[in-house]
């Protein structure tokens, strides 16, 4: 009777899920190479750059003046950018057409016709892409402390882990947004795109606050502004209310969906 | 008498092992349907008959719980849909109208998968997998509609539920198949299965249901035995004769036809052979209701 204790649902969407898994895993195992291997001989180039003030110019960006050295290029290069936003586009995109793909597809009638409840395929489908997260931040983390100790530079892998910790509950916090949009909308693509477009628009939010002091009151609303990596990386300082942020979102986003899930018709 | 009314309750309970009482759903305003009472008994195909549109699926879903019912009740095995869905899931299966299987899966992958979530045996599995031969190892994309049809089919029936609810079963289904699943519907009712068997198409509501609802915008408008419906329907006469027709002074519902007299009389034929004895008679049918006659008779003027 105990059917969720033996999260079926969840293990069939980590099935669905692994291909796409592995294939972003390596994506970001590559670049964490590329980007890691490439800082020795770039760091001159940097130095020189931004005694010019070119840094200046990639002041939407947090700690932008920290460029040349090998935790500002890793933070600004790989986790800024690549890691904080088209990760958690990507992330978003497959979390927003989880329980979407199944009403858009139909498949939600037989899935439903087993003795599972609403609440159940959506706290499954949410177990179900953690994962995901994990398995990417556990490959990312251990090619950035591979090519680290390859290249012999400083990093403080201590700082690294914590980081990584601190990226899980974010990219959770992410996929809970995408799970409430996916059980708002009933289009695939349309539900893809409006989790895009917010992640966008968090990002775009953040870096007007940083560019302007007036507006820096703005940066809450940013989902960005509560994980500065560099001071993760840097300093070991975590942003604990920024965690906080994140579990909120989490308790917040799943609580929603489940509730609104729950008195969902589901047309055919 | 007290003790009497509660046996009675109890033998209705444990007989009705679905019943409505008002059942309506409402899209926002539009009416999908409207104060549906009815019951379906332990061991009896009950067919659900309606055009397009009727409110069949609506019905079947609202039952089920994907939709939320704007009012009324409704239990399965004395357990209101409202409180007990996913128990009353655990005794029931389901074949969508429209069956969407995932197609990343193969057949076997996809039947383990939902045996999995079902957690019960399996088993009618393999004399399902007898009756409908299909090739799980390959992924269901690659499967034709008659195949998906026969996969929907095998995962209603494989842990042998108490009630299987059915909207166009047969859709895609060649008419050998068609005849092996009817004769799979009546060893399972043999067991005291319960079926319910949503359709448009009259011809097999006929061969294989025990009694019938008719729904007509989103209303019943029938629940009757076949037998009772067919027998209340009365009989079809349809004479011809060498007078003019238009002479013969029939029922109210007598209609011209080709030069043939036809009318529909309740009871008693007697006193219209006897009318008819006045004319010369060249030819003379007298049939009882078919089903599609039936049906016809609700929807006239509908369409």
């Amino acid at each position: 009777m105990n059917n969720i204790f033996r999260f079926r649902i969840a293990i069939q969407t980590v099935k669905e899920h692994y291909r796409i898994t592995v294939i972003i895993a390596l994506l970001f195992v590559l670049m964490t190479s590329m980007y890691s291997g490439m800082f020795p001989q770039f760091e001159e180039a940097l130095i020189e750059m931004m005694s010019s003030g070119f840094g200046d110019s990639f002041n939407f960006l947090p700690h932008a003046d920290q460029m040349a050295t090998y935790v500002g290029f890793l933070t600004l290069e790989l986790y800024q950018i690549f890691w904080l936003l088209i990760l958690a586009i990507m992330i978003g995109f497959i979390a927003a057409s989880s329980i979407t793909k199944e009403i858009e597809a139909k498949t939600i009638d037989l899935l439903m016709s087993n003795p599972v409840s609403r609440k159940q395929i959506v706290f499954e489908k949410f177990i179900g892409l953690i994962p995901m997260v994990l398995l990417i931040n556990f490959c990312t983390m251990l090619t950035v402390i591979g090519i680290t100790m390859v290249i012999n530079q400083n990093l403080d892998f201590g700082n690294l882990f914590m980081l990584h910790m601190v990226s899980i509950s974010y990219f959770l916090a992410i996929i809970c947004i995408g799970i409430l949009i996916s059980v708002l909308i009933d289009e695939k693509m349309k539900a893809s795109i409006i989790m895009i477009a917010i992640i966008f628009a968090m990002f775009f939010i953040n870096s007007v606050s940083l560019m302007n002091p007036h507006l820096e009151y703005l940066g809450s609303f940013s989902i960005f502004h509560y994980f500065d990596t560099f001071n993760v990386l840097k300093l070991g300082d975590v942003n604990v209310a920024g965690v906080f942020v994140f579990i909120a979102l989490i308790t917040v986003c799943l609580t929603l969906s489940l509730i609104y899930f729950e008195h969902k018709d589901i047309i055919s | 008498m007290f003790i009497n009314h509660f046996y009675i309750n109890l033998f209705d309970a444990l007989m009705n092992v679905i019943e409505t009482k008002n059942l309506t759903k409402y899209y926002g305003k539009i009416k999908g349907v409207e104060n549906l009472s009815f019951s379906v008994k332990k061991g009896e195909i009950f067919g659900f008959l309606g055009p397009n549109g009727a409110g069949k699926t609506t019905t079947i879903r609202t039952l089920l719980g994907y939709l939320n019912k704007t009012s009324g009740e409704a239990y399965i095995f004395g357990k209101n849909i409202d409180e007990d869905i996913v128990e009353i899931k655990s005794e029931v299966g389901y074949i969508p109208g429209e069956l969407n299987i995932y197609g990343h899966l193969t057949g076997k992958q996809f039947l383990d998968y939902f045996s999995s979530l079902r957690h019960r045996e399996m088993i009618l599995i393999d004399d399902l997998l007898k009756i409908f031969n299909l090739p799980l190892d390959r992924k269901v994309k690659g499967y034709s509609k008659g195949m998906k049809q026969m996969l929907g089919i095998i995962q209603a029936f494989m842990d042998d539920p108490d009630i299987v609810i059915m909207d166009e079963p047969t859709s895609g289904l060649d008419p050998l198949l068609q005849q092996k699943f009817y004769e799979f519907l009546r060893k399972q009712k043999g067991k005291g299965k319960t079926m319910f068997f949503s359709s448009h198409v009259l011809s097999e509501i006929d061969k294989i249901c025990d009694r019938i609802g008719i729904i007509r915008n989103g209303e019943l408008v029938a629940l009757e035995d076949i037998e009772t419906l067919k027998d209340k329907m009365g009989k079809k006469i349809r004479v011809k004769i060498k007078e003019k027709p238009e002479k013969f002074k029939g029922p109210k519902n007598m209609k011209i036809k080709d030069g043939w007299i036809e009318f529909v009389t309740d009871t008693d034929i007697d006193c219209w052979i006897k009318l008819l004895s006045k004319y010369t008679i060249l030819d003379l049918d007298i049939n009882e209701f078919s089903l599609e006659d039936i049906f016809i008779h609700y929807y006239e003027g509908q369409t």
